[in-house]
Order: C-alpha cells, then structure tokens, then sequence
C-alpha cells in the first residue's frame, strides 16, 4: 500500500490539530468549521464517485438527501431511535447507490452527468407529493431530534466524523482499489482490457460514495434539526458540493476537504460585508477564476509551488 | 378539453424556442452549455431595466436583451470554451459555475425577490373557457417564427450548411475549408441572441427571479435529450411533448406532479436510448 | 456605491482572517436582526428596528449604553436562519434578537433560541405552534414574544368576514382554496376549513396546495374553476404578486379574496404593473389602506425622510418592530438589561402601549397574561400580541382588518364594518 511512517505522522498532526482548536478559537468560529466538516464529507463522498471514476454527478444530493430523509422520517413520524435511524439511513442511500449506478453502466460523460441532475430533481418533485404527511411536503421537517447541544460538542462530533471518513477513504484509495478506480477515471476500456470487472468497481466505488453520502446527510440534519428539501436538492448545493472538491483538488482525499474549509470560510468572511445571497459572487467569481486557472485544484497548484522551490533550490 | 389544447400549445411554442438555442450549441460544439439558463435570466433582466424601469419602448428592450445575449455568448465562447480546448466535463463544470455567478450578479444588482413582468401585449381573448394572454400568444407565433427562419437559415445559407457540415464531422469540415473556430463563434453568439428572447417571452409568461435560470435549462436538456442531438424538427416535436405532459398531468392529475414527467422521461430516454427518439441527424 | 461595496468585501475577504480569532467586548447593547434582507417584509422589521435604535441612541441609549445593531440574512430559506441565528448568536453574541422571519425560518432556529436563551422577538411570523411551545414549555420558551396576532386570530376574522359579506351581501355559497404549500399556508387552510362551513355556511368544494416555486399558475386556475366553486380563497405569503398578478393577466372570471401578503405593502399596485385590482386580502394592523394614529403617522413620516427605497411605507411588521424594541428596551431598563433572561421576560410581559385616535383605541402593543383565556378562541397565547376578535374591539384593535386594492390603484379597508373606508367590489371583468 505504499504507507509510510510520515503518512500517519501528517494525519495525526491533522487531528491533533483539529481537536485542540476549540481552545483557541470563538464559538462562531466553531460554527462556520461545523459546516465546513460537513461539506468536506459531501466533497469526499463526490470526489469518491466523481472525482476518480470520472463519471460526473450532477445530483449528488440525491443521495445525501436519501439518508437524510430516510432518518428524519423514521425519527420523526415513527419515534425510531436515532442509533437505529441513522444506519438504516446508511443502508437506504447504498440502495440509492445502486440506482445511480444503473446508468452509469449503459452511459458517460455529459449523458451520465444529466441523468444525475434529472434524478435529483425527480425526487425533489416527488417528496412533495408522494406522502407529504411523512416527508412534510416542500416544507420539510423542523423539530427533529438533535444529537448534540452547544457549538463544541457539535463540532467534536463533526469533525471526528469528518476525521473517520477522510481517514478510511485514503486508506481505501491506497489500495489497489483506488488505483484501479482512478484508472477508470483515465481510460476505462483499458481497465477492462486488463481483465478487471469495470461493472464491479464501478459498482464498489458507488456504494462507497453513497455511504459516505448517506452517513454524512443523516448526520448533517440531525445536527441541523430541520430538512427542508428546496435547501437540499438545490442546484446551489450541487455546486458548492462540486467547487468544494475541485477547487480543493479532485482525486486526492485532502483536496475536498482543503476546498470545503477554504470556500466555507470564504462565505462566512464575507457576511458582514455582503450579507446577502450575493456573497455567492465573489464565491463563484473565485471559483472560476481558480477552476480555470487549474482545472486540477489548489492542491496540484500546491504541489507545483513546492515543485518549483525544489527546483530553485537545487540550482542553487 | 379545448382548453388542455390551447394552454398547451402556448406552453410548448415557448419551450421550443427555450430549448433551440441550447440544441445549437450541443450540436455544433457538442458541448453541455450548462450556463445556456443564464441568457434567458440575463435577458428578462435586461429587459426588465431597459423597457419597464427606464421606460424605452418595448421593441427596444427585447433587441437590447438579444444584444446583451449575444454579446455574452462571444465572451463566454472566448473566455471559457476555447481555453479549455474541448474538455467537455470542465465546460460543463466552469459553466454550472459560471450560471451560479451570473445568478448572484443579479441578485446584487435587482435583489432576490421576484419580479413581474407587464405583459408585452396587454390583455386577454377567451376561448372556450380557456385564458389566452395576447402576450403568450405572441410568444407561442413569435417563436415559431424564429423556429423556421433558423431552419430555412440552416438549410440554406452558406454559413449554415458550414454549421451543419461542423455538427456532422468537425474535422471534416476542417479539411474542407471550413473555419470551424469561426462557426462555433457565430453558434454561440445566435444561441446567447436566442436565449435571452426567449427569457423575454419565458419572464413575461412567468416572473422574475434570479433562480429562474435552472427551470428553462432543465426544459432544454430534456427537450434536447429526448429529441436527439441538433435536430430542429426534433426540437420541435418533443417541445410539444415536454409541454403538453406539463399540462395534462397538471390539469388531470396533480399541478405539483408537472415536472415528474419530464425528469422521468430525460431519465428513462438516456438509458433506453442515449441517441434520443429522433436519432442523431443533421441540424 | 455598490461597487464600493464588492471592493470592501473583496479586501476585507483577505485581510480579516485574523480578526475572528478576537472577540472585543464594547460596552454596548448588541442587537441582532434576523429576516431576509431581500424582501420588503424583512426589510420593514429591519428599518423598524433602526429607527428606534436611532431614536433610543439619541436620548442617551439604554442603561447608559449606546445600541448597536448587527444584521443576519436568512434569504428565506431555513438552512440559513439556522446559520444566521448561531451567526447572531455565537459569532456577533448579541443581547437581543429581532426578527423578521417568515414561519417556516422562525420553526427552524427556535431550538436555537431554545438553547442559547437570548431574548427574542418576532414580528412577522403568526404560527400558532410556537405560541403552543409557550403554552407547554413556558420554562425554555420565556425569552421568545411574537407581537403579531397568531393564525388563529387571523382565521377567525377571516370567517366572520366571510359570514358577513360574502355570505350575506354577496350571496356566495362554496369556496375552492388556493394554498401555498408553507407552515402559514397549512395552519390557515386547515383553520378556515374548519370553520367556514358551520359558522359561515360556506361550502369548501376542494383545497388546491401550490409550490411557492410555482411560475405558471394558468392550470391552477383551470382547475380551481372547474370545481365551480363561487369563489377562490387565497392563501399565500411567499411570493404573492406573482399568483395575483397573473390572475389578472389571465382575467379568471373567478372573484378571489383571502390572504395575499405582497398586497399589505404600497409596492403590490407597482410590482404588478398596475394589474392587481380586485385583489382583497386579510391584513394584520396596521396595513395599508388603514388610518394612522397620530403616533404611528408620524413614525411613518420619519421613515419616509429616511428611507428612499422600497418599501415606501413599512408593513404591518415594522410598526412591530419599531414598537417592540422600544418595548424590549424598556424592559430590560427595569431588569437591568437582557443577561437574565427571565427577569428580562417578566418585564416584557408587563409592556402596555395603547395608541387612541380621536379619543378611540386604535393599536395596542400588549401581551396577553400567562393564564387569560381570550373569550372567541377559549384558549390561551401567553407572549402573543393581545388582539381582539370581537366588536366594538375595545380591549384591543381587531386582530386583523380586510383590505381591497380597487382597479384604479386606491385602496382601502372592507372589514370590519367599523374600519371600512370603501366597499367590497368583485373585478370588472367578472360578468355577474
């Protein structure tokens, strides 16, 4: 798997870093980095389908909005649990997971990418309508059952969440997995000429992603104790989920959450200057800028730099 | 029942005209224009500020939207798509992009409230029970104006064979003299021109609103999806298609169910059959 | 000017990152605004509030300290009131909250109130079931006050209304309901379905919910007309002028009244192209078309010199706030200012402003007593606006009035009967 001791010693350091934060840092703050762990999950869970198979989702909130609704009406139209919900939420959005994946075998490119933005769409349309009694209509759902109380608990649950998922998918991405998963990304007809089963990884790289996505989303609402599907299945949320990874660096596990913390801090600055939604200007303006200047993210940009001193210093 | 038929075919003469202009692009550039919603948001704005809070007459405020259109089209083409050389998923990434900025221009500039348009044509004819505003009435023939005039343009002009010629083979026409830099230009300034007229027509019939951008890009994709890539006859039919289901399922089963059609048609299509029901042919 | 605005934020956006990490402590009494910055509704509380921090500020602030006030957008949207209330909350840790939330924003970040205990106060949400959070847990709920009448009061002058007139006068039988798919939108529906039939002697043909994203109403209204129904009752407050104004578009030969929000403000006439005649909808007080105590002319007149955009007069929810926070300020004089929350609440609960025009009672901004049951209702609304729902309206101003906007662009109030300036009219275009 190619590990080295420095790999762990650089994620510890991570998480350390992470965990002492609270102690330095305001309660507002501690906010802003909730939702920017949040996004950071729903960057990796993209970047896992999207960012290395290639094959671009346009609704990924079709499935965190799956494992979303599925726990927010278990708990509260039926009292279940939320230790029982939220895994059940996991498995219902692997299901999902799969009903993404039927197109995927048949198209690619553009064409996949479109049926994923018509999913979305359709289940945005049919939470209104099928059973408005259990899925509270476009109003959605307030008063759902909250994990956690207080801005530090919060965070310690985001973040160790957050921590637990980027961890797992880079271990998972350093097998021979991942790699044969970005292969795909690159040429999948090679992939297959090689004598792996395409429609398998593909299949591994969906479920995983939709565990992720499932995970994330049922965690998110009962963080948030509301759902409310015009938020969620928005194509505002597609692209702030999509900027977050490939502004950050799509294909690499620290890039979304680079991106993710980076664009979330981005829009929180800049509230008391613009207050409204059109602080997205100069979110989407920088986006543009960064995304046509290095399709590949700031993290390859990072690299370069580092590559660029490297060569200086050995002219030297 | 008269009244079914009417309302739809107002509805679907301005989906044609939504949808044709993103036919265009994917066609000739074969790309996803997924910003192509932005015209007509720019251009119902644009015509908003010019005929309803300067007072210019309203012929003026709709060329001035084609302007504003086109001219967004070219700096899109030269800023985006050709630096980017053909690389189809960052087009259509840079463009989702590109929509959501110009959606927050909008709001900073008009803020995020809705919008009415006054009718273009004001007043009402009844038939039958059935509401015909003279304003979608226009829209519905105006776009069928324009619908067959870019088909006669298509089929019989030099520039647009050599787009026909681009849409079938681009390296083919390439060899045979043909600029394909140069089409692809004009493809994107007419489908910008078109897009913002019809946000004109789209606004008039509806509102405006800064997230008006993603309802009439999700008509396009479907009409273009279904209808196969780059015909305008297609374009045609399957507008009828796409407009008539709206209205049917609203006025027999559900107005709330309008779109389930749609989206379970773009789906159930790309899956069944990624070239579309009228097969991929000439412009 | 906005540009200038884009090069701050641009700036700012590099050269702040610093300054979060240091949170100042003036002393001053922070106030924070939450509510949509984007719509008149919201922007009524917000200027509201400003004119009485202004004029607080002036005569030496409260408690020897000067009001600040701080802003957060919702757009509308839950998601971001949760955000903005945490925002106004934790980041700017602010010692009152105003808001201008519409019902939907407000059931969102109310177990945030719930848990940070900041005294707060809404103007513009009237859901009843926050005021029933109050009734079953006054405990945790004692910061929160809502100074508008609730749905209920709404609901009941609706079908006294509709007993009275459209029954009585207009000979109208059966009704067909047009409803925004909102928490507004369902609690009024379900209130006035309830009641129209036995109390007004209405029928309800069918009730047709719309999405507030709707944009082309023309099969809705097909729909509602083919019910055959004599009227269509209305209920929506997002985006309002969009389903009126295409009601006029498409001349349906249908009379349509009920609770269109965009109509309370003097904008509706411009923002449907002066195509919006005809339209009547419920309006909590004061509104448009209602006559002023000279208190509150005057306030208006300030706001006027002030404030040069839209909206030219503040909604009913500015009056609110402008009332209201002068209120909130008052009590916390008495309780030695917001920190302790439940001393701050009894004082708030104790506020009684009562405004008389021509020897009259004319508003009053009260709260109703923990254990007073209003007498219609036969239930209680502990930190609700006291409303009255019964003439001569006494004890407090009706908790709504009836306006209708005419087709020459006047408006003017139908009910109640001792409020009206004009008469209730069905548009020209409806043959009768």
């Amino acid at each position: 798997m190619g590990l080295r001791w420095h790999h762990f010693a650089l994620w510890g350091l991570f998480a350390v870093t992470l965990f002492v934060l609270p102690e330095f840092v305001s309660r507002g703050t501690l906010r802003t980095l909730i939702f920017a762990n949040f996004l950071a999950i729903f960057a990796i869970s993209w970047d896992t389908l999207s960012g290395r198979t290639g094959y671009i989702s346009f609704g990924h909130p079709f499935l965190i909005g799956i494992g979303a609704y599925t726990t927010a009406i278990l708990t509260k139209r039926f009292d279940v649990a939320m230790e029982i919900s939220i895994p059940i939420a996991v498995i219902a959005t692997m299901v999902g997971g799969l009903i993404v994946l039927l197109p995927a075998l048949r198209i690619k490119g553009s064409y996949f990418a479109l049926v994923t933005l018509a999913m979305m769409e359709l289940i945005y349309q049919l939470v209104q309508v099928i059973r408005p009694d259990l899925t509270g209509g476009t109003r959605g759902m307030s008063g759902l059952p909250t994990l956690t109380r207080g801005a530090v608990n919060g965070y310690y649950m985001s973040v160790s969440l957050m921590l637990a998922i980027a961890l797992t998918t880079w271990l998972v991405m350093r097998t021979r997995l991942g790699t044969a998963l970005s292969a795909i990304g690159m040429n999948e007809e090679a992939v297959s000429g090689s004598g792996l089963s395409v429609t398998k990884l593909k299949m591994a790289a969906f479920l995983f992603s939709a565990f992720i996505a499932g995970l994330g989303g049922a965690v998110y609402i009962h963080y948030l104790g509301s759902i409310a599907p015009r938020a969620l299945f928005d194509i505002n949320f597609v692209f702030t989920i999509i900027v977050a990874a490939l502004i950050g660096g799509a294909g690499t596990t620290v890039g979304p959450i680079a991106g993710a913390f980076f664009l979330t801090f981005l829009l929180e600055y800049l509230r008391p200057y613009l207050p409204g939604a059109e602080r997205y200007m100069v979110y989407s303006g920088l986006a543009l800028i960064l995304y046509m200047a290095q399709p590949k993210g700031m993290w390859e940009l990072f690299f370069q730099g580092i590559a660029k001193f490297d060569r200086l210093g050995r002219r030297e | 029942m008269l009244q079914v038929l009417i309302q739809g075919l107002l509805l679907s003469g301005l989906y044609a005209l939504i949808a044709v202009g993103f036919t265009l692009i994917f066609s000739v550039g074969r790309v996803l224009n997924l910003a192509y919603g932005a015209y007509l948001l720019i251009g119902g704005y644009t015509y908003f500020y010019f005929s309803q809070q300067l007072g210019l007459p309203k012929f003026a405020g709709v060329a001035l939207a084609g302007i504003i259109g086109c001219a967004l089209g070219i700096l899109k083409f030269q800023l985006i798509v050709r630096p980017l050389k053909g690389n189809h998923v960052a087009i259509e990434i840079s463009t989702l992009i590109l929509a959501v900025f110009l959606q927050s221009v909008v709001i900073f500039v008009f803020g995020d409230s809705s919008k009415i348009l006054l009718p273009i044509i004001p007043g009402v004819e009844r038939v039958a029970g059935a509401a015909i505003p003279f304003s979608n009435l226009f829209a519905a023939i105006a776009s069928w104006v324009i619908l067959i005039s870019l088909w006669l343009f298509v089929r019989s002009t030099h520039m647009g064979r050599a787009m026909q010629a681009v849409s079938m083979d681009a390296k083919g026409a390439a060899i045979s003299g043909v600029d394909a830099t140069k089409i692809n230009m004009f493809t994107w300034a007419l489908s910008g021109t078109l897009g913002a007229i019809a946000g004109v027509f789209f606004a008039s019939y509806t509102q405006l609103y800064p997230g008006m951008w993603v309802a009439p890009l999700i008509i396009a994709v479907a009409v273009v999806i279904v209808g196969g890539i780059g015909s305008i006859i297609g374009t045609l039919i399957v507008a009828h298609i796409v407009g008539f289901l709206e209205i049917l399922t609203s006025a027999y089963i559900a107005p709330e169910l309008r779109g389930v059609f749609t989206m379970l048609l773009i789906i159930v299509i790309l899956v069944w059959r990624p070239s579309g029901l009228f097969g991929r042919e000439e412009l | 000017m906005k540009f200038g605005k884009i090069l701050k934020a641009v700036t700012a956006a590099g050269v702040i990152s610093a300054a979060s990490f240091a949170t100042a402590a003036y002393a001053e009494i922070k106030v924070g605004f939450i509510g949509s910055l984007s719509s008149d509704t919201g922007l009524s509380t917000l200027r509201g509030a400003e004119m009485a921090i202004e004029e607080l500020n002036a005569k030496g602030g409260v408690l020897g300290e000067k009001i600040k006030l701080v802003t957060a957008d919702t757009q509308e949207d839950v998601t971001e009131g949760i955000k903005a209330y945490e925002y106004l909350a934790e980041t700017e840790e602010v010692d009152f909250i105003i808001s201008g939330s519409i019902d939907d924003v407000s059931l969102g970040w109310i177990p945030r109130m719930q848990e940070f205990q900041i005294p707060t106060l809404d103007t513009w949400t009237s859901s009843i079931s926050i005021i029933d959070m109050v009734v079953q847990d006054p405990e945790v709920m004692a910061p929160y006050f809502m100074n508008i009448a609730s749905d209920e009061a709404l609901a009941t002058l609706y079908i006294n209304f509709g007993a009275d007139v459209l029954k009585k006068q207009m000979g109208w039988n059966s009704v067909v309901i047009l409803a925004e798919d909102t928490g507004f939108g369902q609690a009024i529906t379900g209130l006035v379905t309830e009641a129209i039939s036995p109390v007004a002697g209405i029928e309800v043909k069918e009730t047709i919910i719309y999405d507030v994203g709707t944009v082309d109403f023309a099969p809705i209204f097909a729909k509602a007309q083919a019910t055959g129904a004599d009227f269509i009752y209305q209920v929506s407050s997002v985006n309002s002028q969009v389903i009126s104004s295409q009601y006029v578009k498409l001349q349906v030969p249908m009379p349509m009244t009920g609770v269109n929000v965009s109509a309370l403000g003097m904008e509706y006439w411009e923002d449907t192209g002066g195509a919006g005649g005809g339209i009547s909808t419920l309006s909590p007080l004061p509104s448009v078309g209602f006559k002023l105590d000279p208190t509150s002319q005057a306030f208006v007149e300030r706001y006027q010199a002030k404030y040069k955009s839209r909206p030219v007069i503040p909604h009913f929810n500015g009056f609110n706030a402008y009332y209201g926070l002068t209120q909130a300020m008052a009590a916390a004089e008495e309780a030695g200012g917001f920190k302790d929350a439940k001393k701050w609440s009894a004082a708030m609960e104790k506020q009684d402003l009562k405004l008389e025009l021509d020897g009259k009672l004319w508003l009053r901004y009260g709260f109703w007593g923990k254990d007073e049951v209003e007498e219609v209702t036969k239930r209680t609304y502990p930190h609700n606006a006291r409303f009255d729902l019964s003439a001569p309206y006494d004890d407090a101003q009706p908790s709504m009035v009836v306006v209708q906007w005419k087709e020459d662009g006047s408006v003017g109030v139908v009910y109640p009967f001792e409020y009206a300036t004009t008469k209730f009219e069905i548009p020209s275009w409806i043959k009768k």
